[in-house]
């Protein structure tokens, strides 16, 4: 019963901090579904340092530690550029995991795109129309479909990952619960938290497969 | 007069020659078969002709105008992209794996080409593709998605498809290769209307039926060449080349 209140009172704190969580999340899943969008594209164009230029990016964020670039962003750019001193500690976090994420799902993207039957751009293009508007008309609107799991997979990993940002003292989920169990010495709050981000890695991976079905109505 | 003529059209694939002086005329009007045996670059000159593969070497004409005239790869005809795209919508092309858009309906399938390259409105584009569905016999099936169809009917979606380009030539590359025995009927009698109703077709087929009894001539295609070409009795009946005559004993 006692360890029952404890984990009511804590409640409102976690999920504040659970906003901030969410909220990084989508956020910078969003920014990065933009961002990979034109990487992917740049990546598969027949322009040699277009496609060069975005397979060194996606090999650099993939490359190194999610970690590290959160660091580098964080501490290390203000010292090399005084200019880009970044206060916010949510806009620090989101800038690090738009920039990583968007290498991930520019790859997925790019697999997703280059799944799609070759015939289909021969069938355009034998057609009249140009590639453009085969890529916008055709290959695309396929490719959504085959994206939406691995981009739901990329989107659970995110949210778990965000807990990353605890250690530049940013009050995430993850933050707020370490408090917690510090300040009033109770291991007891790692269990609602826990809870908390399956919940809403359940919603989401829920909102994802529903997105999934309503674009498979044509197979 | 010609829709298409190709002359001395050659083909490599790294040092692999598929096309060697290939030419060929196809007047308007005419129905052309090519047979030969798989590997003889029946489909290679076929894609040559509306550009899925670029000819090494030679020169093509799409209705009497020069279109190509390549030497080690390069054109030396100089057109517009926009040029170069009306002379390409001259040619309707049929692949033997349909190509059917899947996220899309018969009808929309159809739609989809004039909507998007010659700006149809959108009323009049459907009306046109109504029609040509229920030509080839699937008023029906509209509103049907690819997957829900037999390949016989995506094939006959795709030459309605093809057609609502309004092409002065259509080319059809194997086009009942992918089908289940019993549909290749239904496919080869589209066609066969088509070629009634005047239409000016170049058909790469194994079909020897369909040859006999639909084409004005018969091209015999081996090894990349032209070996052999006439009036399909004459080539049915009377081969004259040994190569000709070995092929057909084997389709037949």
């Amino acid at each position: 019963m006692d360890a029952l209140t404890k984990i009511v009172n804590w409640m409102p704190a976690l999920l504040q901090a659970t906003g901030t969580t969410i909220s990084l999340s989508v956020l910078s899943v969003a920014a990065a579904l933009v961002f990979a969008v034109v990487l992917a594209l740049g990546k598969i164009s027949a322009n040699p340092v277009l496609s060069n230029l975005c397979r060194a990016y996606i090999f650099f964020f993939r490359g190194t530690p999610l970690l590290m670039q959160l660091f580098f962003i964080y501490y290390t750019l203000p010292q090399l550029i005084p200019a880009l001193n970044i206060q916010s500690r949510f806009f620090a976090a989101w800038l690090a995991f738009t920039l990583n994420v968007a290498a991930y799902l520019a790859e997925i993207i790019r697999a997703a795109i280059e799944s799609i039957d070759k015939g289909q751009m021969e069938a355009s293009r034998a057609l009249g129309l140009t590639r453009r508007q085969a890529m916008r008309l055709v290959i695309i609107p396929q490719a959504y479909r085959r994206m939406i799991p691995p981009i739901c997979n990329e989107f659970v990993m995110v949210l778990k990952d965000t807990s990353l940002v605890s250690i530049i003292a940013l009050t995430d989920l993850t933050y707020q619960t370490k408090i917690i169990a510090s300040n009033r010495a109770s291991a007891l709050v790692y269990i609602p938290a826990m809870l908390i981000y399956l919940v809403i890695t359940g919603v989401f991976t829920f909102i994802f497969n529903k997105l999934e079905k309503r674009l498979s109505i044509y197979e | 007069m010609s829709i298409i003529k190709t002359e001395n059209i050659c083909k490599s694939f790294g040092n692999l020659e598929v096309l060697k002086n290939v030419s060929l005329t196809v007047e308007p009007g005419e129905v052309v078969v090519i047979i030969g045996p798989s590997g003889a670059g029946k489909s290679t000159y076929l894609r040559c002709l509306n550009r899925l593969e670029k000819s090494t070497s030679g020169k093509i004409w799409i209705d009497d105008q020069l279109f190509e005239d390549r030497a080690n790869g390069h054109n030396q005809v100089h057109h517009t992209a926009k040029e170069r795209a009306a002379v390409l919508l001259e040619m309707g092309m049929v692949f033997q794996r349909f190509n059917l858009f899947p996220h899309k309906t018969a009808l929309e399938n159809v739609m989809l080409a004039p909507l998007a390259v010659k700006h149809v409105p959108e009323k009049e584009a459907r009306e046109k593709a109504t029609a040509l569905l229920q030509r080839v016999g699937l008023g029906d099936k509209m509103d049907a998605y690819p997957s829900k169809l037999s390949g016989g009917q995506q094939q006959r979606v795709a030459i309605a498809r093809a057609l609502a380009m309004e092409p002065k030539i259509m080319l059809f590359d194997e086009p009942t290769s992918a089908l289940d025995p019993e549909l290749v009927g239904d496919v080869l009698n589209v066609m066969k209307q088509l070629a009634e109703d005047g239409m000016t077709m170049l058909v790469v087929t194994h079909e020897m039926g369909f040859a006999r009894e639909v084409a004005d001539r018969v091209i015999f295609m081996y090894d990349g060449a032209v070996l052999e070409e006439g009036r399909p009795e004459e080539i049915f009946s009377n081969p004259k080349h040994e190569r000709t005559r070995q092929f057909l004993q084997s389709v037949l």
